[in-house]
């Protein structure tokens, strides 16, 4: 709790007289990457850590699972201080990242399972029951003796997945865990990551860009920027507190009309405005006394926009704190 | 601790496939690593005017090729790869499983041993059809003091890699820190020269330090060159330096990780 995170880094004039200058007289800055977050998460809960870069997500996740300490604060993780690094603890978490990999290179992925089998000292029928679950819910078995540099990323991010879950941690951290994927392997690891959610009851920690797998992972949101929770609900709070309000479309025959209670014509067809949620129903009767055989339907904004919105107002924020956007 | 030696066979396992997989560029490796034979044919043509320092021709021709044995079998290369993974993040991978990062390198390094002996086996052959005076069998004694003065090389050049790269959290570049070492190394361990050819004093001083357990210690055991209690002595400084090494690097590592950053990860 209140965990902060300040990094000392290094700075150096430019050229070669800097260089030399630093030889002598080394300038520190120190930079406040997490700066007191508190959070409580319950177990079998999927949560999002979603902030724009440097927001202090990835620095939040690295406390969480041990591998930085914090410069002030505690967390307790599995019943666990993290930065212990007690074997419990690691044997009841896995850390997914999607820009690094844990996959032996030059090996088949079976070597790195092997490798984790020693590592956890996984009971030989537990494992084997463990690698048969994934490879089928993972559909691996076709490229598992495959050196994996011969694999593709979505083949390779599928390996990854099943050895970091070999242990059947309680916890998951997913670190971008479909980046740089194509569509159709990003849905199938969003699939199985809430499959494994529901069948394990496994506690879910995302950080993502990519809004989709923050729809279809996380029941709750964590807005983190410049080091602290800017908010933390479900989505539908996040659409109250972000959201412009809801969206109204009107299509069908003869609703040209509605251009006069403030509709715009949209681009793919028919007409859309964005109306408070206090007065969607007012708007809908004035719109079905005008067109009474209106195809009608009322959304919440893609949640790209409700976080662009959210995004929007911290980096005001940031600047009335002379942080730099 | 038990956990380890469960462990164990898998991880001999999949570092030998390891090795397997980078067998050809290993071979030529351990191939580059024969300045022992330099030392050899230099040492050679030195003593051919007369003994030095006590020893004649056979017994200096006789300590290279110890050289080139132990040099292999007691060789790793921890820095290289803990330097790298300090500062590319790639050490959380290792952070993250319930076994200490170190004990995970000492098995993927001790599995290329096996691999060092096969690529060493044609040089011996070679030398022992070019010189048969050169290759010999040590005593069963000697045999069984050599395998202890080894493991205890290969554990003190280990952790002295692994202290060397543990400064890598504090700072950027400990390989380059590693060569002053390595210089040091190469004068002071019987690498370029036995121990004997420095005066008594200085020879006195040096059987006491890290680097004539890393080499010279076990050459000489080898050789035959040691009394038996210059051996009781050798091995009695090098477990002490490998335990002192220990303290040292489980110490350094505890402090040194509480500043890791995982950069990149």
């Amino acid at each position: 709790m209140n965990l902060r995170k300040v990094y000392r880094v290094p700075e150096k004039d430019p050229g070669f007289a800097g260089t030399l200058r630093s030889l002598w007289s080394r300038r520190f800055r120190d930079v406040v990457a997490v700066d007191g977050i508190d959070l409580r998460v319950k177990p079998g809960e999927r949560i999002g850590l979603l902030g724009p870069n440097g927001a202090g997500k990835t620095t939040t996740l690295k406390m969480l699972t041990g591998l930085l300490h914090p410069t002030s604060g505690s967390c307790t993780v599995a019943g666990r201080r993290p930065q212990d690094r007690h074997p419990d603890f690691l044997r009841a978490i896995t850390l997914v990242m999607g820009q690094k990999q844990q996959l032996l290179w030059d090996l088949p992925a079976t070597d790195t399972f092997l490798l984790n089998r020693a590592l956890y000292d996984l009971e030989p029928a537990a494992y084997a029951r463990t690698v048969d679950e994934l490879v089928t819910l993972l559909d691996l078995s076709s490229f598992l003796q495959r050196p994996v540099r011969n694999l593709s990323l979505g083949q390779r991010m599928r390996c990854e997945l099943a050895a970091a879950l070999l242990h059947r941690p309680t916890v998951l951290f997913l670190d971008e865990p479909t980046i740089g994927l194509d569509v159709e392997v990003q849905a199938s690891v969003r699939a199985f990551v809430r499959d494994w959610n529901v069948r394990h009851g496994a506690t879910v920690v995302l950080t993502s860009h990519d809004m989709n797998d923050v729809a279809a992972l996380a029941d709750r949101i964590v807005l983190v920027d410049l080091g602290v929770v800017r908010f933390d609900g479900s989505i539908a709070d996040l659409n109250e507190r972000f959201g412009a309000g809801r969206k109204l479309t009107v299509q069908g025959a003869g609703t040209e009309a509605v251009g006069a209670l403030g509709f715009s014509a949209a681009p793919g067809g028919g007409f859309v405005q964005i109306v408070p949620r206090a007065e969607v129903n007012g708007l809908l009767v004035r719109v079905l006394e005008a067109c009474p055989h209106a195809d009608v339907s009322v959304a919440d904004p893609p949640l790209e926009e409700v976080l662009t919105r959210a995004f929007g107002q911290t980096r005001q924020l940031r600047e009335q704190a002379g942080h730099a956007p | 601790m038990t956990h380890f030696f469960r462990a164990l066979p898998d991880l001999v396992r999949v570092g030998l496939a390891g090795v397997a997989a980078y067998r050809a560029e290993m071979a030529i490796w351990i191939l580059s690593a024969t300045m022992p034979l330099v030392m050899l044919a230099l040492w050679d043509a030195v003593a051919a005017e007369g003994p030095i320092a006590g020893l004649d021709a056979l017994d200096l021709g006789r300590y290279f090729v110890a050289a080139l044995v132990v040099r292999q079998l007691s060789s790793a290369w921890l820095l290289w790869e803990l330097n790298q993974e300090i500062r590319s993040g790639r050490l959380s991978t290792r952070l993250l499983k319930p076994m200490h990062p170190l004990l995970q390198h000492g098995v993927d390094m001790l599995v290329a041993v096996p691999l060092r002996l096969l690529v060493l086996s044609p040089v011996l052959v070679g030398l022992a059809l070019l010189r048969p005076d050169l290759v010999w069998l040590p005593t069963l004694p000697h045999a069984i003091a050599f395998a202890f003065a080894l493991a205890a090389a290969w554990a003190v050049n280990f952790l002295i890699q692994a202290l060397f790269a543990i400064l890598s959290f504090w700072i950027d570049k400990s390989d380059a820190l590693f060569g002053v070492w390595f210089g040091l190394y190469s004068l002071l361990s019987g690498y370029v020269a036995p121990m004997d050819v420095f005066p008594e004093g200085v020879a006195r001083v040096l059987r006491l330090l890290p680097f004539r357990a890393m080499l010279g210690g076990p050459v000489e055991i080898l050789a035959g060159l040691s009394t038996p209690a210059e051996i009781a002595t050798d091995l009695a400084v090098a477990w002490g330096w490998t335990f002192a090494l220990l303290a040292l690097v489980l110490v350094g590592w505890r402090i040194g990780v509480r500043r890791y950053g995982a950069f990149g990860a």
